[in-house]
C-alpha cells in the first residue's frame, strides 16, 4: 500500500461499563434502528412479491438505486417529493419489467438477469445525471422542505401489514404462492401462470424503488453513487432470514436495522476497534441462520422457468 | 417465431443503451479534437466520483482550470490561467476499474497522468514501471519511482485549525468527528482535530465516528446522516466531517437539529476538502480545505512548462496547501476572536513552534 504509518493507539480507554451502557442504549438507537430499517424492509418486501411467485429477485440493489435516483431528480425539477416517489414507483416498474421479459417471457437465467440490471444500474444514473446536472452519478441537493422523513417509514410498516393479508387472505396471494410452489398444478388449475409472475416482479420493482426513494428524499437529501452501498442483498438476506414471510421477514430487516445502529452507537463509546464493531451485524446475521431460525425453505419453484406444456 | 422475438427484444435492449449512452457521447465530443501537439492530460478520480463535493471535486477544478480558465460550475479560477491543455477524465465505478483507465492512458501516451486517493498510490506504482517515459501524479499517494510526484497534504496541520474553531464554537463540550473508510490518512484528520480542540480546552470530549471500512464508506450519506444524529444524541454540538459523499449526511442531521429562536444553527458541521461552507449555509461552521486543486493545477503547469519533478511534493498550511475556509455563508457563525487564535496558531505551526502530531508519520 503507497500509504504507510499504523492506527494511532487510543489514549483513552473506556470499559463497557453502566455509564457506557446508557450511552448505548438511547432513544436515538431506536429511531435510527428504524431508519436504518425501512430502506431494508420495502426492498425485502419487494423481493417476496418476486420471489413466492418463483422469480430470483437478485435485482434489488438496482432496483432501489433507481428509485432513489428517480425520485431525487424527479424531486429537484417538480418541487414535490410525492412527484418524485410516484416517478421513482414508474422507474421501478420500468426496471423491473425488463427483469421480468427476460426470466418469464424469455426464460434467461434469473440470477444472470438480475446481476445484469445491478451493474446497468452502476452506469445509468451516472450518465443521466451527466446529462441532466453536469453531474457524474449525484444530484443537487434537495431543501429539507422537499424531504418525506416518515412517509416511507409508515408504509413500509403498512405494507408488511397488507402484504401479510394479500398473501394469506386473497386470491391473487394463494395464486401466487401456488405458482412459485407448483406452477404445473396451478396452471392445470387455470392460474395465468405468466400474468402472475409479472405482476409479482413488477410489484417488487415498486416497492424495491420505493425503498431507494426513501434512501434519497427521506434519510439524505440527495442521490450519490452506489448510494445504496449493499442494502438490496441485505434485503435479499433478511427476506431469506425471514422465511420468505411478510412479518419474519420486517423482523429480520429490524435485527439487521438494529445491529447496524448499534454498531453507529457503540462506535466511539466502548473501546473496541472499529472494524470489530461493523462486524456485528454479519456475524449476528450468520449466528441466527445457523442457529436460531431452523430451515429456511424457498418456494419451490423459485429460479425455475415456468415452460407451459404444448 | 420464438427466436425472432428474442432478437427483437435484444434489438430493443441496444437501442435503449445507446440511448442512454447518448448523452455521455455528445460532453465527450464536444471537447476539443485529439490535437497531438497539446499536452495531454488523464486524470482516474476515485471512488466518490468527480462531484463528491469535496475530495475529488477539488482535483476536478484544479484539471479544469488547467483546461479552460474555468471552474466545473463556469465560473473564472482566480490565479489560474488556462494552459491549452486536452484534459480528459475516468470515473471508475469499481476498484477494478482503475489499473485499465490508467494503462489506457499510458498506452496513447499521454503527457501527464494523475491518479487521485490513496487506493490509487499502488496500483500506479504497476503502472509507472511499466512506462517509465511518462509522466505521474499521485494525489493522497507516495511513490518513489523517478517519474511519480506525491502529492501529499498536511491535513493534520488544517485540521488542529478547525479544531480550534470548533473548540471555542461548542457550547456542550463535546465535539463529533465523523470519518470515512477506517485508513491512516483520515486518522491523520482526526488526531490534528483532537490536538486542535484540547489545545483550547483540554476537557473537550471527542466522540469519533468511521463510516465504514470498505470503499463504499466514501458513498453513504444514509449512514453518515445515522454517526451524526447519534453524536449529537450524546451532546455533540459541532461535528467535522472526513468522508466524502457520507459526509453530505452530517449536513441533513445538523440542520435536522434545528435552529434557536434568533436563527443561529444549534450544532454545526464542519466541511472537509472542497469549501463546502455554502452547501448549508448557516449550519456549516467552516470547511477544512485542502487544495487539491492547487495540487493538481501546479503539478500540470510543470508539465506544461517542462519542470516535472517526481518525488514528495508537501502542501501545508505554509503553502495555503491546508486551511480553513472563510466566506459569506460562514461569516456570521465564526467568533472573531476565534479566528485571531487560529491564526495565531497558524503562525505558530508554519514557524515550528507548535508540532501537530502526524498520525502518518512512523
Amino acid at each position: 500500500m503507497g500509504v504507510r504509518g499504523r492506527v494511532p493507539v487510543k489514549s483513552f480507554s473506556r470499559p463497557l461499563t453502566t455509564k457506557s451502557m446508557k450511552d448505548i442504549f438511547t432513544l436515538t438507537l431506536i429511531l435510527s434502528t428504524i431508519h436504518l430499517a425501512t430502506p431494508l424492509v420495502l426492498a425485502a418486501l419487494g423481493g417476496l412479491y418476486s420471489e413466492r411467485s418463483g422469480v430470483i429477485n437478485i435485482a434489488l440493489e438496482g432496483l432501489m438505486l433507481a428509485g432513489a435516483f428517480t425520485a431525487a431528480a424527479v424531486t429537484h425539477y417538480v418541487g414535490n417529493p410525492w412527484v418524485g416517489l410516484l416517478a421513482a414507483i414508474v422507474a421501478g416498474i420500468l426496471l423491473a419489467s425488463i427483469h421480468a421479459v427476460a426470466c418469464i417471457s424469455f426464460k434467461a437465467d434469473q440470477v444472470v438477469t438480475g446481476t445484469a440490471i445491478n451493474i446497468l444500474m452502476i452506469g445509468v444514473p451516472a450518465v443521466l445525471s451527466g446529462a441532466f446536472f453536469l453531474s457524474s452519478g449525484s444530484t443537487p441537493q434537495i431543501p429539507k422542505e422537499n424531504l418525506i422523513p416518515w412517509t416511507p417509514v409508515i408504509l413500509a410498516l403498512l405494507l408488511v401489514v397488507a402484504t401479510y393479508y394479500i398473501l394469506y387472505y386473497t386470491p391473487f396471494g394463494l395464486r401466487l404462492r401456488a405458482v412459485g410452489e407448483n406452477p404445473e398444478a396451478a396452471d392445470a388449475a387455470g392460474i395465468n401462470v405468466k400474468r402472475i409472475r409479472y405482476t409479482g416482479v413488477l410489484i417488487s420493482g415498486a416497492l424495491a424503488a420505493i425503498g431507494g426513494a426513501y434512501l434519497s428524499i427521506g434519510q439524505s437529501s440527495l442521490f450519490t453513487r452506489n448510494m445504496t452501498s449493499g442494502r438490496g442483498f441485505i434485503a435479499l438476506a433478511a427476506l431469506i432470514f425471514g422465511k420468505w414471510r411478510p412479518v419474519q421477514t420486517m423482523l429480520a430487516c429490524l435485527l439487521f436495522g438494529f445491529a447496524d445502529a448499534l454498531s453507529t452507537q457503540m462506535q466511539g463509546v466502548i473501546d473496541i476497534p472499529v472494524q470489530f464493531i461493523q462486524m456485528i451485524p454479519y456475524v449476528l446475521t450468520m449466528v441466527v441462520l445457523a442457529g436460531f431460525i431452523g430451515l429456511s425453505r424457498a418456494p419451490r419453484a423459485l429460479g425455475i422457468p415456468y415452460q407451459k406444456e404444448r | 417465431m420464438r427466436k425472432y422475438t428474442l432478437l427483437t427484444f435484444l434489438v430493443a435492449l441496444c437501442a435503449l443503451a445507446l440511448v442512454l449512452a447518448g448523452p455521455a457521447c455528445t460532453t465527450k465530443g464536444s471537447s476539443s479534437t485529439d490535437d497531438k501537439s497539446k499536452i495531454h492530460v488523464g486524470i482516474v478520480f476515485d471512488i466518490g466520483g468527480k462531484d463528491d463535493r469535496s475530495f475529488n471535486a477539488a482535483a476536478w477544478v484544479g484539471v479544469k482550470c488547467a483546461e479552460t480558465g474555468k471552474r466545473p460550475d463556469g465560473t473564472p479560477c482566480e490565479n489560474k490561467k488556462p494552459l491549452d491543455i486536452v484534459l480528459r477524465d475516468v470515473e471508475p465505478g469499481t476498484p477494478n476499474a482503475i489499473e485499465p483507465a490508467m494503462r489506457a492512458f499510458a498506452e496513447r501516451n499521454y503527457d501527464l497522468i494523475i491518479g487521485v486517493g490513496f487506493a490509487q498510490a499502488p496500483i500506479m506504482e504497476q503502472v509507472a514501471k511499466d512506462y517509465p517515459n511518462i509522466r505521474f501524479a499521485i494525489v493522497d499517494g507516495v511513490s518513489e519511482l523517478p517519474n511519480v510526484a506525491s502529492l501529499v497534504f498536511k491535513e493534520h496541520e488544517g485540521s488542529f485549525l478547525v479544531g480550534m474553531l470548533a473548540a471555542k464554537t461548542t457550547k456542550s463540550d463535546t465535539l463529533g468527528f465523523i470519518g470515512g473508510m477506517d485508513i491512516p490518512l483520515i486518522h491523520r484528520f482526526e488526531t490534528g482535530y483532537e490536538e486542535g480542540a484540547h489545545a483550547v480546552n483540554p476537557n473537550i470530549r471527542i466522540i469519533q465516528n468511521y463510516v465504514g471500512v470498505t470503499d463504499s464508506a466514501w458513498n453513504n450519506p444514509g449512514k453518515g446522516k445515522e454517526l451524526a444524529l447519534s453524536q449529537i444524541g450524546k451532546g455533540a454540538d459541532v461535528i467535522f466531517t472526513a468522508a466524502g459523499n457520507s459526509g453530505l449526511g452530517a449536513f441533513d442531521a445538523v440542520e435536522q437539529a434545528g435552529t434557536t429562536p434568533d436563527g443561529r444553527a444549534t450544532h454545526f458541521v464542519i466541511g472537509v476538502d472542497s469549501d463546502q461552507n455554502c452547501v448549508k449555509p448557516g449550519f456549516v461552521l467552516t470547511s477544512m480545505v485542502k487544495r487539491v486543486d492547487n495540487a493538481v493545477y501546479q503539478i500540470v503547469l510543470d508539465v506544461v512548462n517542462g519542470q516535472f519533478s517526481g518525488g514528495i511534493h508537501v502542501y501545508g498550511l505554509d503553502k495555503d496547501g491546508v486551511g480553513y475556509a472563510m466566506d459569506q455563508c460562514n461569516q456570521k457563525l465564526v467568533q472573531p476572536e476565534a479566528i485571531q487564535e487560529a491564526e495565531a496558531a497558524k503562525q505558530k505551526i508554519t514557524s515550528g513552534q507548535i508540532k501537530v502530531t502526524d498520525a502518518m508519520a512512523k
